[in-house]
Order: structure tokens, then sequence, then C-alpha cells
């Protein structure tokens, strides 16, 4: 008997059991979201995570594969995100040289935004009547999402949630971003990058790079400063109150 | 570009180490970013394998997000049960907290904005 040429079900078997099609998923979701973001002339309503995620979501479902046999292979994209976090460094230290003068306004900025992120996200859940378990998620959610769900873990939340927040901050961040400092009358492209970066770390940095190279820098300032502020004040904060 | 890539990974497993037994409360990746930055402050320049790397990284750090948000759908029955805090919180905070920072930023300093 000659071999015969796998059926298209074996061949499913196959690669739904490899990291490869959690991997091709989650690249060409995200190559589908760049180029329609481009296409629409780098729009802040077209975000390219926002499309990337809803894509991958929407095929998830479609083809029945549970989040946990997913994430099993695009852990190795999710890896990448502590090694992203550590090299942060590099546009912090290029930023460092532009803090000079500067660095009273920035670091009043940095506590106002990130009490400002923690008061308002907390005390809006709380008062709307949200779950504990989610309001609970809501206090990392301004910190770039790979500290957040490593502030989320230390303070008894759930990662996961932490995350889902953190990048819907980033891409709301960067979708309303435009017209909120346009309504306060931000006008220096250092302030307006800082306070997005401040409010909406790596999606909203991303977003600031793609509008002004001196934003970009200045965002990615504000990630990087927040995040590590976050990861030490947070855990400090929760600690302190009462519930 | 390996030799960055190497540099970074290894700073990324020193802040693990680190963060495992003496500063538990700050998690590994930002203990190594951290180090690295004080790490390029003393030696004063960025190589270029690093920078290659570095930047590479962080301008498709939208990308890295991709796997962790997919997670919604996990928690979408319960979300969808608080709707109306969860995108209020969202919302409110974000809006707020750009205002916060840019509001501050313009009072501190002051007239020197409108120069940049």
């Amino acid at each position: 008997m000659k071999p015969e040429f796998p059926d298209i079900h074996e061949i499913w078997v196959y690669l739904s059991g490899s990291p490869l099609l959690a991997l091709i998923l989650t690249l060409a979701a995200y190559q589908v979201g760049l180029v329609a973001y481009e296409r629409l002339g780098r729009n802040p309503l077209a975000n390219p995570v926002a499309i990337a995620v809803a894509l991958v979501a929407a095929t998830l479902s479609a083809i029945d594969m549970p989040y946990a046999k997913y994430f099993e292979g695009a852990q190795f994209v999710h890896f990448l995100l502590g090694t992203a976090t550590v090299a942060l460094a590099v546009p912090i230290h290029a930023g460092l040289r532009e803090l000079r003068g500067r660095v009273v306004p920035l670091f009043a900025a940095l506590v106002a935004g990130g009490a400002t992120s923690i008061v308002s996200a907390v005390g809006i859940a709380h008062w709307l009547g949200a779950d504990p378990s989610i309001v609970a998620a809501f206090y990392a959610k301004s910190v770039t999402a790979p500290i957040a769900m490593g502030v989320a873990e230390r303070i008894h939340a759930s990662p996961t949630l932490t995350a889902v927040f953190a990048i819907s901050t980033g891409i709301l961040g960067a979708v309303f971003a435009r017209f909120v400092l346009d309504l306060v009358g931000s006008k220096a492209w250092w302030q307006r990058g800082f306070a997005l970066g401040v409010a909406a770390h790596g999606i909203g940095t991303a977003r600031a790079f793609s509008v002004d190279a001196e934003a970009g820098r200045f965002a990615g300032l504000a990630m990087g400063l927040h995040g590590i502020l976050g990861a030490v004040v947070i855990p400090l904060v929760v600690r302190w109150i009462p519930g | 570009m390996i030799a960055g890539l190497v540099e970074i990974l290894i700073f990324q497993g020193l802040g693990e180490i680190v963060s495992r037994f003496a500063v538990h409360f700050i998690p590994g990746p930002v203990v190594g970013l951290v180090l690295f930055l004080g790490w390029l402050h003393v030696r004063g320049s960025v190589p270029p394998a690093v920078d290659l790397v570095a930047s590479a990284l962080t301008r498709h750090l939208g990308l890295l997000f991709v796997p962790a948000a997919v997670g919604v759908i996990l928690f979408w029955p319960h979300l969808k049960a608080n709707l109306l805090p969860v995108v209020a919180a969202l919302v409110g905070s974000v809006v707020l907290t750009i205002a916060a920072a840019a509001v501050v930023l313009r009072v501190f300093s002051g007239r020197s904005s409108d120069e940049a």
C-alpha cells in the first residue's frame, strides 16, 4: 500500500499540538493590526494591539481552542515582555540626559499621575459596585503590563485580569490622549509624551513614538519610571488600605 | 545583535535572582531594568548591538502584550456582569491620569514649556 497523504484532520491535530499555531496566529493577527493602523493613517481608534487581540480571541472561539492551550504556544512571545522590560533601560538611559532642568516637573507629574490613576480607577470601580476581585485588579493598571502582572501577584490580585486592564488602559490612553491633551492645553511634545507614558505605559509609548520622536522618548521614560515607582509603592499602598 | 540579546538576557536573569533572594516585592524584570540602567550609566554609552535589540523590542512592545490580553476571554462572563464599572473606571481613570500629568507638567515647568 502506498503511503497516503494525511488528511486535513491529521494535519490539524499535529499543528494544534505544537506551539506553531499559536505563534502564527499571534504574529499574523498583530501584522493585520499594524497594516490596518497604517492604512487608516495611524488613526488612534485603529489600535494594532486591540485589533490583534480581537482577531485572536475570535479565532480561538471559532476553532474551539481553550486559552490555556493557546498560551502554551504564545508564551514564547509573552516571555519576551520581561526581556523588553529590561531593554527599556536603553530608552530611559537616553531620556535621562533630557531630564536636566526638568526633574521637578517630571517627578511631580509622575507622582500626580500615578496617584490619580489608582485613586480614580479603584474609586470609580468600587463606587459603581464592581466585584472586589475586579477592584483589586485596577491598582496596577497604569503600570506597564509585565510589571503590573508582577505587582498583581504580590497584592493577591489576578495577574491576567490586571494585564487585561493594563492593556485596555494602554489602548484607551492611546485613543483618547490627543483629545485630552488638547483639552487641557498641553502643547510641548515632551509634556504630551510624558503624560501619555505615565497614564498609558507601553501602548501609549508606541502611540507617542508613531506621532513624534521626542514625545516617544519622554513616554518611554515615563513608562519606565512609573514602572519602577509602581512596583515599589503599589504593594505598600495596598497594605495600607484596610480591606 | 546576538551580543546585545545576551547582555539583556543576562541582566534579566540577574534581576530574577536578585528579586527572588533580596527584594522580592519588586518583580524580577524591574530589578533587571534598574541594574541594566546602572550598568549603562557606568559604561557611559550604549553598544550598537544592545541598541539594536532594545529598539526592536520596544518598537514592537505592542505585539508582546497580545498573548496576555487575549486572556480577556477567560474573564468575559465576569467582566460582562461588571461592564459598567469596568468601562467607567478604565475610561475615567485614563482620561483623568493623562489630564493630571499634563496639567502638573505645565504648571511646574512654567514658561519654559512654551519654548519647547
